[in-house]
């Protein structure tokens, strides 16, 4: 059961909800139209926020097809039905500029980026946020799975109570002051909890799917979006195998991803039939335009750099602590030893026990070893060396 | 809470109460199919009959050639699809841009008013004698009021044997229009800029030009727009026009009072508004604004949220604003995104059956404007 006065507690601000102006950020789904609904319950002054961020038509290549999609039209009967007023905001041109190229650079790097965290950092915690405060609004509210807990005046942001749903790991940029602004109101809810809330208002998008994809790339279908945004970039090249052997073709590195086994396109070798012959993407090599292959253990990683790091946290006086860390958003976290210099952006984690297929590009998140609910920050892999790199330097 | 503002009439007027008890009192007259041959029939088509006639009074149209379509909109298309070579203005709303499809654009100066030079030049340089080519240029402009010189496009089109189109969806109501004097061929016409309902409009015609309709069915409307007629919106539109019949010349005095009492608070508030248009001759009720440093749709959502009702550039069917083609045309690029349009009632006489808009609330209003 859901109490509303948990939720009005949980906002953290001073005096009544009806003194405060809340904008939320809705997208049209069901977790942030009931993040209004229950919020226009505890009696806050609720404003509705939707960004278009592309063409959906052009994205999609419907002629015809209004440059919205069907979600801007659900969040607006969702505010309608909840008697609030709603805004969309016109924010193609920086998606473009600050997730889209971003995305697809990454892409030709032979990385595998995360747009969402981007998006998160840039677009929404960033220019909505900024017009949230425009508007006159003591706090921005998102329907992310994730809670903000205050203690003694010092934020913290912890995974949501439904760890089947927790999207901390897209929230590790989140800043300590973009922390004081932003609540998370769904965090304490079980997503059964949500549709129920849905159900009771009868919002319209109370049986709506959750989204899987990357909003701006139809039916996972990322590679096409990639050719299409830096046409001509993208060229054929050879697979090779650890020794240097050209063993296969492929067309264009950003089809390939660290770790992955299926669909390399070199199937059907003769006279190998041992565990050891299964091959996996060891490196995408984009200077060379390679894709190289080679046996499990050669994914083998012991090490990661970490750039671009954000921390939630009053910074440790040690330069080297143990932390869980999350590689990938759908991986169980690890355990790894953070060795870091505080003064620069970038640390050094080492993990307890080699880890296979992690890819740059992606993020690593930090939780506390005692308190695995705790985030303590993250960053951006740019350099994970497997087997094959120490392979490589030993050689050189 | 305060009470509503509604600054926004240039997007539509509030159904006037004399229009609504005639379309409530032709409701109840029974079923009204006007193709009928009987007694109810010959009702409907009276009533449509009379409407045309009020509308052609006007506008000074006394021919009988009004079609009623769903919109200026089906209006503009239903004339467009008629040529291949259309010269446009680039100011003109998108319902004549897109229908066009014209790559022919004469510029207007930073006034917002056409280049009638440029328009000479541009049609000694392009007109073929042998194919009929269409100039379609607005009265006034819907987002900066600005009104065109359109006897003098007129007369250079015709010195280029042009045929000419009006649209005049924001001339109605707000300044006179004399369809017989002005040798124009083609004017278009909204019904929900002057308080009958929306869904009506209209297309004035020269009747020398035979037009091949693009709704085919029934024959309704001298087979020029088939499906059975908006005898509702039709009967709206007839009485809204014969309300606006009386000379407008000094009917916009109140108007324009609050539009320029409005204007000049906020040039002492904040003195670097811009104001799009401002030496230009523009009707009596509208103010395009723009800060150099804030958007519009900001502007737009903190107005909202004061209990203001106004506009900002061209909103996509989405919300989304974009960017104000009109603005961009002035040669304001960098303020394009930043527009914001006031527009008071078209004149005194809307301006009266409405809740008068005191200069109190305005002053408020431009105090909001200044805390930008």
């Amino acid at each position: 059961m859901i109490n509303i006065n948990q939720i009005i507690n949980e906002m953290d601000l001073e005096g009544n909800p009806s003194d405060h102006r809340v904008v939320v950020a809705m997208s049209g789904g069901v977790d942030s139209s009931v993040t209004a609904a229950l919020l226009v319950e505890a009696g806050f002054q609720v404003v509705g926020l939707t960004m278009q961020l592309y063409d959906y038509g052009r994205a999609l290549q419907k002629k015809g097809a209004c440059c919205a999609g069907s979600d801007i039209n659900d969040a607006r009967l969702v505010s309608s039905k909840l008697g609030i007023p709603h805004y969309v905001l016109n924010y193609e041109s920086i998606f473009q500029d600050q997730v889209m190229n971003d995305f697809a650079d990454s892409y030709l790097k032979g990385e595998t980026p995360i747009p969402c965290v981007r998006c998160n950092q840039t677009v929404k915690f960033t220019d909505m946020f900024s017009r949230a405060k425009k508007l006159g609004a003591s706090a921005m509210a998102t329907g992310h799975y994730i809670r903000r807990k205050n203690q003694l005046g010092n934020p913290s942001l912890h995974t949501g109570i439904d760890l089947s749903k927790d999207q901390s790991y897209f929230l590790f940029a989140t800043t300590k002051k973009q922390l004081d602004f932003v609540r998370f109101p769904l965090g304490s809810l079980t997503k059964e909890e949500t549709r129920s809330v849905a159900k009771r208002h009868e919002l319209n998008v109370a049986d709506k799917p959750d989204s899987q994809d990357i909003c701006f790339v139809p039916e996972g279908k990322y590679a096409e979006v990639v050719r299409k945004l830096r046409p001509g970039r993208i060229d054929k090249g050879d697979i090779i195998d650890l020794n240097g052997n050209v063993i296969g073709k492929h067309n264009g590195i950003i089809d390939f991803t660290i770790g992955q086994r299926k669909g390399i396109g070199i199937g059907g070798r003769k006279g190998v039939d041992d565990s050891n012959s299964i091959l996996y993407v060891i490196a995408l090599d984009s200077k060379k335009n390679h894709v190289i292959v080679g046996p499990k253990e050669f994914l083998s990683c012991n090490k990661i750099k970490i750039s671009e790091c954000n921390w939630i946290i009053d910074l440790p006086q040690k330069s080297k602590f143990k932390v869980l860390v999350k590689l990938r958003s759908s991986s169980e976290p690890v355990i790894g030893t953070i060795k870091a210099n505080f003064d620069s952006s970038f640390v050094f984690l080492h993990f307890d026990e080699p880890q296979f297929g992690v890819s740059t590009g992606q993020a690593a998140v930090f939780y506390n070893i005692n308190e695995r609910s705790h985030v303590l920050g993250g960053g951006w892999i740019t350099e994970a060396p497997n087997k094959l790199a120490d392979n490589n330097i030993n050689n050189a | 809470m305060n009470k509503q503002i509604y600054l926004d009439y240039n997007a539509t007027v509030p159904l006037l109460k004399e229009v609504k008890k005639s379309i409530i009192n032709c409701m109840e007259i029974g079923p009204l199919n006007a193709s009928s041959i009987h007694f109810y029939g010959r009702k409907g088509k009276d009533i449509i009959e009379l409407a045309r006639k009020n509308i052609g009074q006007l506008i000074n149209s006394n021919k009988n050639n009004i079609i009623f379509t769903s919109s200026a909109t089906e209006a503009i298309n239903l004339l467009f699809n008629n040529f291949k070579n259309i010269i446009v203005s680039s100011i003109e709303h998108l319902a004549v841009l897109s229908s066009s499809r014209s790559e022919h654009v004469i510029p207007v100066n930073q006034d917002g008013i056409i280049d009638l030079n440029f328009m000479e030049l541009y049609l000694k340089k392009i007109v073929k004698n042998d194919q009929p080519t269409l100039i379609s240029v607005m009265w006034v402009n819907n987002e900066t009021g600005v009104i065109q010189p359109i006897q003098d496009v007129i007369k250079i089109a015709k010195k280029h044997k042009c045929l000419v189109h009006c649209d005049a969806a924001q001339a109605l109501g707000k300044i006179n229009i004399n369809f017989e004097e002005l040798e124009l061929d083609f004017l278009t016409l909204s019904g929900h800029k002057i308080g009958a309902p929306t869904g009506i409009g209209a297309l004035i015609y020269n009747d020398k030009i035979n037009l091949t309709p693009q709704i085919l069915g029934g024959g309704q409307e001298k087979g020029m727009r088939a499906g059975t007629e908006n005898i509702l919106g039709i009967r709206g539109f007839g009485e809204a026009a014969k309300l606006m019949d009386n000379p407008l010349e000094n009917g916009c005095n109140n108007v324009k009072f609050l539009r320029d009492f409005f204007e000049e608070r906020i040039k002492k508030l904040r003195p670097e508004t811009i104001i799009f248009g401002e030496k230009a001759n523009r009707v009596s009720n509208t103010i395009l604004i723009a800060l150099p440093n804030i958007p519009g749709d900001l502007a737009l959502m903190k107005l909202d949220l004061e209990s203001f009702s106004v506009s900002s550039g061209s909103a996509c069917s989405s919300g989304k604003i974009s960017k104000s083609h009109v603005v961009s045309a002035m040669g304001y690029d960098k303020l394009a995104y930043n527009s914001v349009r006031f527009s008071f009632p078209p004149n005194d006489a809307i301006l009266y059956s409405e809740n008068l808009i005191s200069t109190k609330e305005l002053d408020r209003l431009a105090r909001c404007w200044s805390s930008l």
